[in-house]
């Protein structure tokens, strides 16, 4: 294989990683504030693209503002979920939280097939033009559009993360629940702002994504998957790990691509997601705890 | 002896009602409904032992389901074995696939079984369209007769219907003797706390590897009914989708009971039938149904999750203690 196929192979797989990085952080984040896993973490990704279409066809709205609108409604339904599904549930139990996201990743993408209808929408591209050549491999517009944005909302994330009162809120939560609720820290809404947050990440994918591939109803549970394996890859509860998990995820699908054949390429990243649980389920990067009584 | 003659009453009327059902429904479809009925009551009825007495998730038991109809399919189609064969291919290799999976998995905790089972159910949906020469691939495999023993067939409606409550009737027995002692009080302590009950000195992963393998096994079988039921078996069938209707199923039956479990997959398995009980149910009221059956089974997890967590066993729990305590 020459150089510049090669280069190719690299540049969808960082495309595709970006988008599992974001996704990948939605896990992150709810994992950090509430120890659970929101398996409807996927039906945002779905969300964002089909709220974006909907307002660009339905309103005609211009592109940026479609896009933006996109973001804030999933962000608005994340909040509702959280607040409806997840916090009445007060005593956390595990289990039941994990049923009840998994319900709620039914319930989202089939009110979607009622509410958008069950055919494949696409987005325009976001500025229109040819591709973009680079030592011999061509780069489309979109995956500019989509590394800029994924960037963007990381760095944006990680200054929340780091210089807000709101991110010590998240970080203090995430070490250790209770002491947080006893130091003052308002546990409940920091729990619904990582639900926005996430749904926000997922959405920002989503409609990133949307002009390249097309979306419908029933894309999230995939991606869900495949954003999980990221997070998992990196270890859970870390956003930089999140956003590393995500990128060599993507890069792995993209060389399995170019080595054996697209069929499998499903088939890898469930392999990583299996083998990594099996074999280091604290992640690559993260050292392992034991648990306590 | 009269109260022990009290409890069991109920159990066998149910049991003779069932097994009398095809003397007094000439309905063909509803039998054929009410044989899918007994198919989902094998396979919630592992899921049950998992999730309501083991505390365990599992998002991929559609998985061994489709491993159960596509080993019984493929041994009593392509390689032209007894359909008694057929069975117990389905039943050894969902064990296989259930301790393979298990033993690496069941070392973790919650979230990460789900999503493992999870992971594991979409890997074989991609093996069962992949694998061409065994499954035939996206277009399925058909031709798959009615279980046979030497020149006795039990043919669909009435014959299939006999062969899958009998074989409901006789996995509810079974994991009822099991539940009820040593392993069943095991997995309650495991239920409460793994810490507590491996304090105790319960080998809470053998434990749970057999249990997760014992559920696969159901479902294998449940699978091999499927198949020689519908003769006919698609990948598509063998969806996360199943999986979840599958924990629907087992989440509103509520923990800590068979018959709960049992009470909700009949219930849920009506509802995208609700024709075959409900005559002169207009075609668009069931397409309705049919149509918004997700968005309602969602929903359903969710407020069962939230305000009723004993689903339908903690129910009858609590009809059963103002009943002794009106008595």
């Amino acid at each position: 294989m020459g150089g510049s196929e090669l280069l190719q192979f690299v540049i969808s797989g960082l495309k595709n990683g970006s988008i599992y990085a974001l996704v990948s952080l939605g896990f992150t984040i709810v994992y950090a504030s509430t120890g659970v896993i929101n398996f409807a973490q996927g039906e945002f990704y779905m969300l964002g693209g089909m709220f974006s279409v909907w307002v660009f066809a339905t309103f005609g709205l211009p592109l940026p503002l479609a896009a933006l609108l996109g973001i804030l409604l999933t962000a608005a339904v994340g909040v509702v979920f959280e607040l409806l599904a997840i916090r009445p549930r007060k005593d956390g139990d595990q289990l039941a939280l994990i049923i009840i996201t998994v319900g709620g990743s039914l319930l989202l993408s089939s009110l979607a097939r009622h509410f958008f209808g069950p055919d494949e929408l696409a987005l325009p591209a976001f500025t229109a033009g040819p591709s973009v050549r680079l030592f011999g491999a061509a780069i489309e517009r979109q995956t500019l559009w989509i590394w800029g944005l994924t960037l963007v909302a990381v760095v944006l994330l990680n200054w929340v993360y780091n210089k807000t009162k709101l991110g010590r809120a998240m970080r203090a939560c995430a070490i250790d629940r209770d002491a947080a609720r006893l130091v003052g820290i308002d546990t409940r809404m920091v729990v619904t702002v990582s639900f926005a947050l996430a749904a926000a990440l997922g959405g920002l994918a989503g409609l990133s994504v949307a002009p390249l591939t097309q979306t419908a109803f029933d894309v999230g549970a995939r991606v869900g998957v495949k954003g999980f394996a990221a997070a998992i890859l990196g270890g859970l509860g870390n956003p930089i790990a999140a956003v590393a998990g995500g990128l060599m995820l993507g890069l792995i699908e993209s060389m399995s691509i170019a080595y054996l054949s697209s069929t499998y390429k499903d088939a890898v990243s469930l392999g990583v997601l299996l083998l990594v649980l099996f074999v280091r389920p604290q992640g690559l990067f993260t050292r392992s705890r034991k648990e306590k009584v | 002896m009269r109260a022990k003659l009290l409890r069991f009453t109920p159990m066998a009327l149910i049991t003779l009602a069932i097994a009398a059902g095809p003397l007094f429904i000439d309905d063909r479809y509803l039998l054929k409904v009410l044989t899918f009925v007994a198919i989902n009551v094998v396979i919630v009825t592992g899921m049950a032992l998992l999730f309501g007495y083991a505390g365990q998730i599992s998002m991929g038991h559609a998985a061994f389901y489709g491993i159960g109809a596509y080993a019984s399919g493929y041994a009593t189609t392509t390689l032209g074995l007894p359909w008694i064969v057929g069975l117990f291919a389905a039943i050894v290799f969902s064990a296989v696939g259930g301790v393979l999976l298990a033993l690496p998995s069941l070392r973790l905790k919650g979230h990460y079984l789900a999503m493992a089972t999870l992971g594991f159910g979409e890997l074989m949906k991609i093996a069962f369209i992949e694998a061409q020469p065994i499954t035939g691939g996206p277009d399925g495999l058909g031709g798959i007769p009615y279980p046979r023993i030497g020149s006795f067939e039990m043919a669909a409606p009435v014959g299939t219907y006999l062969l899958a409550w009998g074989i409901a009737g006789l996995v509810l027995l079974l994991v009822r003797n099991v539940v009820t002692q040593r392993p069943g009080r095991a997995m309650r302590a495991l239920h409460g706390s793994e810490l507590g009950a491996m304090a105790c000195g319960i080998d809470i992963v053998g434990l749970k590897v057999r249990v997760f393998t014992v559920s696969a096994v159901l479902a294998g079988i449940a699978g091999s009914l499927y198949a020689h039921l519908v003769g006919f078996v698609s990948p598509s069938t063998f969806s996360l989708h199943l999986s979840v209707i599958l924990i629907a199923m087992a989440v509103v039956g509520g923990s800590g009971s068979l018959a709960g479990p049992a009470i909700a997959a009949t219930l849920l398995t009506l509802v995208p039938f609700a024709d075959a009980i409900i005559p002169g149910l207009s075609r668009d009221a069931l397409a309705l149904i049919q149509d918004w059956e997700a968005d309602v089974y969602g929903l359903i997890i969710i407020l069962v999750m939230l305000f009723a967590p004993g689903g339908v066993s903690g129910f009858m729990r609590r009809r059963r203690a103002v009943a002794r305590d009106a008595s």
